[in-house]
């Protein structure tokens, strides 16, 4: 079992980094200090280490890391900061959507992968595109919200910009 | 059935500026962009990977445990077994508060040394270079067993002659209600009811496992960092380490969900242990696998309800048996039987009780708290058993409850008056009117609707005489700073101590910084269990607060040349009431005070009141600081061909007294529904001859985003809490009655009752087969 | 932690062939990774080679071809759902894929995987078997297609040898008449294995007349089966409640054996019927 040479892009920031092939790209990319991707279960099951693996949301404890050469990933520390959040992290630190925050990163990168292709959600498909990432505290009415109020603060963002 | 909503009393609230706003959380962003840093998320220089050896028997002798090999490993820096730590015991009960009524020699060890009584039982401990190295090492551990007999079932280990988990019988605790006359109040019933329930073991399955590091300081103080409820554990952790109590520093970290299972101490004293023994920093983080099989449950309940009614719906005696599988070392099962004890009559008014409520231990994993401890199990059958009633005397169950519905001024079944308001009709009547009209059948789906109020008590039991401490700060550029020891959860208790500071110093909130849950640097605020802490902690940050506006105001005072009365604090300002053109900077007017030596900052205490345990015979007495009411309601479809249960509209209805954060407020309410509902519909650990069934979150389901409708919440505020400002608790209280609503709607629709939880799709099927066949 | 193994990243799928031809008994093939790398961190599967085959272009794309619908083994779940070649000629393998698993997992998790890693309840294979799929498996020494219904031997079984690679699954392009409906049952709304799951396919002359009828289940049996009988009493038959009704009792007699911690096997055998006559009738009715 050799380590490997694997590159990818993170966040914009790329990496070359010697990798052991049992390695998943969760533990991978919490190694190199991505720690906004948690690790629920680690089988798939919680969603709480979603990421963005070229552009399709996705379990990075499924992902094995040699499997990400040459991708470009995007966590939520990716989208925006506390400075300049993205909507969808403004819409859920503004809607109750964030209680213990363990699960939030993933939710975000779920609801960014749903907003990426339809900023006009209904609740039944926001509740599908949510269905990976297991939320213990909010009981997900208040994230089905901030999906809304994310959507709606998305769309009038590319109105202004198409004006 | 329509019931006209019940019209509030007039209720005066003051006027506030932070309070009551569904202001953003002061830690809502940081958590947003994935700023926040968990216990998991440290790392240390130099650091080790800890891992924990269990037991894969439910009741055996340790013959012989080998460790040579293991520790032979390279990379292996230490392996620690009970022959390392001579009698160190897990005690999480509260010292000094709590001991006196757990029975003594049932605390569980650190390390198991020649006996086990559960699978997952921790016997070693392993710190590593790597984390490959200690999973490792954990494959070399030679271990060797001598089976002995288990008990796995509460019922079996009361008779005589079952497996004795703990020496000299398995009940390890047993409270006694008697309250009236029990016999001459079944005499006057017109009807009497009995029903036996039972529940499952209910697993906390936060989406943050337990975690944390360790390293010792240069003051050979051993700091934690972790996810923990009790900051305070500290003190069982020195004792069992062999350190005083001042060379322990846990540091809590805000956590990724708690509800109860991080109430007892998890990887601390082990992060502890590893760290003293190797002089360098550890990091040990539970699998998700580790995780469900290390820490407690809920306990599952068996409970029958005996009682006397007349034909007009009043009640005239209960007769409640509670048994708790208390598992194989009873933790904090003596008080989830207590509390399943005195809130077992529920939010009722009965003048002629007797309850017997125990805990018996097995070799099942272990139970303990867990969001609402014993309260909704409690909720859970006296509510179907009120559905029941009612059933039995063909009469409404809302207005079955309203014959009996308690009231202020009245008592509960130990006593104890009622002294807040009581708002049940109130709730009741709103959750059903906002339910609405009931969804139509569709062929073999039917639709049933039910309803359940509850009382669930918030603040610690009284004898154990609660305390928390607070510190407030004002900087010179008027600024606020709070430090209060609470823990986090997630459930908002840190920004409600900063709202609160906010309104009492005139500040908006994003001026208040917050520093919590550290042992050695902040106020101790005790434990965030038993929906205490915006009760306790928001008192005392009321009232440090407090004393330091009187500060200000009384040195603003002769600056205006005014009455203190006459002024007040808002948007960072000091002005005049009736004249606020006349205004003074917040920085100003502390400056002014700090050059004059004034103190600007305060550390307050704030005591519970105190009383003295219930009688041991009776039960009488007065036990809880107040109660939260309220109700919920939900509507299931029922497909009565295959069994499958779609809950279609969910509705809850609480008097939180008075609501610090609206948008919290909503979240604790929904979020707790969810847990209820989870448990009615889904949720089973599955615990067979004591290994658990599902030891993840594949098996272990827990609802997700298609599960559950939007629910609706509607906040009612009596403002007659003991928290700040009015405010009741509502973190357990929103879990508690959300399970009997589900189960009565599904009883609704089928027309049969299902006496044990979950709700699977098979049990639905053969409760319709039942009543087919009685059809 | 996964257990330590090796892992070969081959190019092309010459490349892979060539690796399995050598050392196939060794060598596992890795697409999506949903099922094998929890079963690896579990330790119920300790390989020693593993070969990612997700990148391989020659497994991957949708396809129309000489009558046939082709899919493409490394094709992701949330690939059908997107495509309209499935759309339009297999909507009940849409239909299945849309309840399977979760979005997340949707996004990694292949056809292919699905397949070979023969779960009594996978969520494909009861849609292909009622599509009369049949699955394409090459090795260095050719290619041979054959039918899905003996590709599945025992609950994680498959005919396929180790030095071969389960390459495309394929299904005729059904008659215009044809309609598919796929209903499952699981204890929780999305993310939850089958505790049962109906694929129903249904042709008929115009004339109510049934004259095509596949009926496939999942989680009733050691692997994904047939319910041939039912099919049969349906085939010539006009498409009635009664008729349909028949035809689900059958169904359930199919059934047998898996009882297990989500229910027990006489409730899958009655929910058989129920969700197999409910399949019916929307395929005929709906």
């Amino acid at each position: 079992m050799e380590a490997k040479v694997v590159s990818f892009t993170v966040n914009g920031r790329g990496h070359v980094v010697a990798l052991a092939p049992n390695l998943t790209l969760l533990r991978a990319l919490r190694d190199l200090g991505y720690t906004d991707i948690k690790n629920g279960c680690e089988k798939g099951d919680c969603g709480a280490c979603a990421v963005l693996l070229d552009g399709k949301a996705v379990n990075s404890c499924l992902v094995l890391a040699w499997q990400a050469e040459g991708a470009q990933i995007v966590t939520d520390a990716g989208l925006g900061t506390m400075d300049v959040p993205h909507p969808i992290q403004e819409a859920f630190a503004d809607s109750g959507a964030v209680q213990c925050g363990y699960c939030t990163p993933g939710m975000i990168i779920s609801a960014k992968a749903l907003l990426d292709r339809n900023l006009d959600p209904t609740d039944e498909e926001i509740c599908e595109a949510m269905a990976g990432n297991l939320c213990r505290c909010t009981g997900y009415t208040q994230v089905v919200e901030a999906v809304h109020m994310a959507a709606q603060k998305m769309q009038e963002a590319s109105d202004d910009t198409r004006r | 059935m329509t019931h006209a909503v019940k019209p509030l009393p007039p209720v005066e609230l003051p006027p506030l500026r932070q309070i009551g706003k569904p202001l953003r959380r002061v830690d809502a962003m940081g958590k947003a962009v994935g700023q926040t840093v968990f216990a998991g998320d440290y790392t240390m220089p130099n650091m080790l990977h800890g891992k924990v050896f269990r037991s894969s028997e439910p009741s055996a002798r340790i013959k012989r445990l080998d460790a040579t090999k293991a520790r032979e490993l390279p990379g292996v820096v230490c392996i620690l077994t009970a022959a390392d730590l001579p009698d160190a015991k897990l005690t999480t009960d509260m010292p000094g508060q709590t001991g006196q009524k757990r029975r003594a020699g049932t605390d569980a060890p650190v390390l198991a040394s020649d006996r086990v009584r559960y699978v997952g039982e921790p016997i070693a401990l392993v710190a590593a270079e790597t984390l490959d190295i200690a999973e490792r090492a954990l494959e070399l551990i030679d271990i060797e067993y001598e089976m002995l007999a288990g008990v796995f079932d509460p019922l079996e280990a009361m008779r005589p002659g079952a497996p004795v988990v703990h020496e000299p019988d398995n009940i390890v605790a047993h409270w006694k209600i008697r309250k009236g006359d029990i016999e001459a109040g079944f005499a006057r019933a017109d009807r009497i009811v009995q029903n036996t329930f039972r529940s499952q073991f209910v697993d906390h399955a936060y989406l943050e496992p337990e975690s944390g590091v360790a390293w010792v300081d240069d003051q050979s103080v051993i700091n934690i960092r972790v996810s923990t409820q009790v900051v305070e554990h500290f003190r069982s952790i020195a004792r069992a380490v062999g350190v005083p109590h001042n060379r322990i520093r846990v540091r809590g970290t805000m956590a990724g969900g708690r509800f109860g299972g991080k109430e007892d101490i998890t990887v601390e004293i082990y992060l502890a242990l590893l760290a003293k023994h190797t002089g360098r920093p550890v990091r040990l983080v539970y699998t998700r696998e580790e995780s469900i099989q290390a820490h407690s449950k809920r306990h599952p309940v068996i409970i029958t309800h005996r009682t006397g009614v007349k034909e007009d719906g009043r009640i005239t005696a209960a007769e409640i048996e509670a048994v708790a599988d208390a598992g194989a070392y009873p933790y904090l099962s003596t008080y989830v039987a207590l509390y399943i004890a005195v809130q077992g009559c529920g939010p009722y008014r009965v003048d002629n009780v007797s309850v017997d409520s125990k805990a018996v231990a097995t070799n099942n994993p272990f139970t303990s708290a867990m969001r609402g401890f014993g309260a909704p199990q409690a909720c859970l059958v006296y509510e179907q058993h009120m559905d029941e009633i009612a059933k039995a005397l063909g009469m409404d169950p809302f207005e079955l409850r309203r014959a009996n519905y308690i009231r202020t001024g009245e008592s509960i079944s130990t006593g104890q008056v009622i002294e807040s308001a009581a708002w049940l009709e109130e709730t009741a009547t709103r959750a059903l009117a906002a339910l609405g009209e009931k969804t139509p059948d569709r062929g073999p789906v039917k639709v049933g609707q039910g309803f359940a109020s509850y009382l669930k008590s918030y603040g610690r039991i009284m004898w154990f005489h609660d305390t928390s401490h607070a510190w407030v700060g004002v900087e010179q550029d008027g600024t606020v700073v709070v430090r209060c020891g609470v823990p986090d959860l997630g459930g908002g208790n840190v920004n409600s101590l900063c709202q609160i500071a906010a309104e009492v110093l005139g500040v908006p909130l994003q001026e208040v910084t917050v520093h919590s849950t550290d042992s050695a640097v902040t106020p101790l605020a005790g434990t965030t269990t038993a929906t205490r802490q915006l009760y306790m902690s928001g008192n005392a940050v009321f009232q440090a607060a407090t004393a330091v506006r009187d500060v200000l105001l009384d040195r603003a005072c002769k600056y205006f040349e005014e009455p203190p009365e006459a002024l007040d604090l808002s948007e960072s300002k000091v002005f005049v009431k009736n004249d606020p053109s006349q205004s003074l900077p917040l920085s100003d007017l502390v400056k002014m005070c700090a050059s004059e030596g004034l103190q600007l900052s305060n550390l307050a205490l704030f005591a519970a009141p105190f009383t003295d345990p219930l009688d041991p015979e009776s039960g009488q007495g007065r036990i809880f600081p107040d109660f939260t009411f309220g109700a919920h309601a939900a509507e299931v479809a029922v497909d009565t061909e295959t069994g499958e249960i779609t809950l279609l509209k969910s509705v809850a209805c609480h008097d939180v007294g008075r609501a610090i954060n609206p948008a919290s407020v909503v979240g604790q309410i929904v979020g707790g529904s969810a847990m209820g509902i989870g448990q009615a519909l889904m949720e089973d650990i599955r615990v067979e001859r004591g290994i658990i069934r599902a030891p993840s979150l594949s098996e272990y389901l827990i609802p997700t985003s298609k599960d559950l409708p939007m629910t609706k919440t509607i906040i009612l505020e009596s403002g007659t809490g003991l928290g700040p400002f009015g405010a009741k608790g509502i973190g357990e209280p929103a879990l508690t009655p959300a399970a009997p609503a589900v189960a009565n709607a599904v009883a609704d629709a089928i027309g049969a009752r299902i006496y044990d939880l979950p709700l699977t799709p098979e049990k639905v099927l053969a409760a319709v087969d039942r009543v087919d066949g009685e059809s | 932690m996964l257990p330590e193994f090796d892992l070969l990243m081959p190019r092309t799928l010459a490349e892979a062939l060539q690796w399995l031809s050598e050392d196939g008994p060794n060598i596992t093939p890795l697409a999506g990774g949903t099922d094998l790398i929890p079963d690896m961190r579990a330790g119920s599967h300790r390989p020693r080679v593993m070969m990612d085959i997700s990148r391989l272009d020659e497994l991957r794309g949708i396809r129309v071809e000489d009558g046939y619908l082709v899919v493409g083994a490394a094709v992701t779940i949330a690939e059908l759902l997107d495509d309209l070649l499935v759309h339009q000629h297999a909507s009940v393998l849409r239909q299945a894929a849309a309840v399977m698993a979760n979005p997340l997992v949707r996004n990694r998790a292949t056809v292919g995987g699905n397949l070979v890693n023969a779960s009594p309840a996978a969520d494909t294979a009861t849609p292909l078997l009622a599509l009369a799929g049949e699955v394409e498996l090459v090795s260095q020494q050719g290619s041979r297609q054959m039918a899905l219904e003996g590709f599945f031997t025992s609950p994680g079984g498959t005919v396929r040898r180790p030095d071969e690679l389960l390459s495309s699954v394929r299904c005729p392009l059904p008659p215009s008449s044809a309609k598919g409906v796929y209903r499952k049952l699981a204890l929780r709304k999305a993310g939850a294995v089958s505790v049962v799951s109906v694929a129903a396919v249904l042709s008929h002359d115009g004339g109510g007349q049934c004259d095509g009828a596949r009926i496939a289940l999942g989680a009733v049996a050691p692997t994904p089966i047939r319910a041939h009988a039912a099919e049969a009493a349906l085939c010539g038959q006009s498409l009635t409640s009664d008729s349909i009704a028949v035809a689900a009792r059958l169904a359930a007699e199919a059934t047998c054996c898996i009882d297990d911690v989500r229910a027990s096997a006489a409730y899958r055998s009655r929910v058989t019927e129920v969700l197999t006559r409910r399949a019916l009738d929307q395929a005929a009715n709906g």
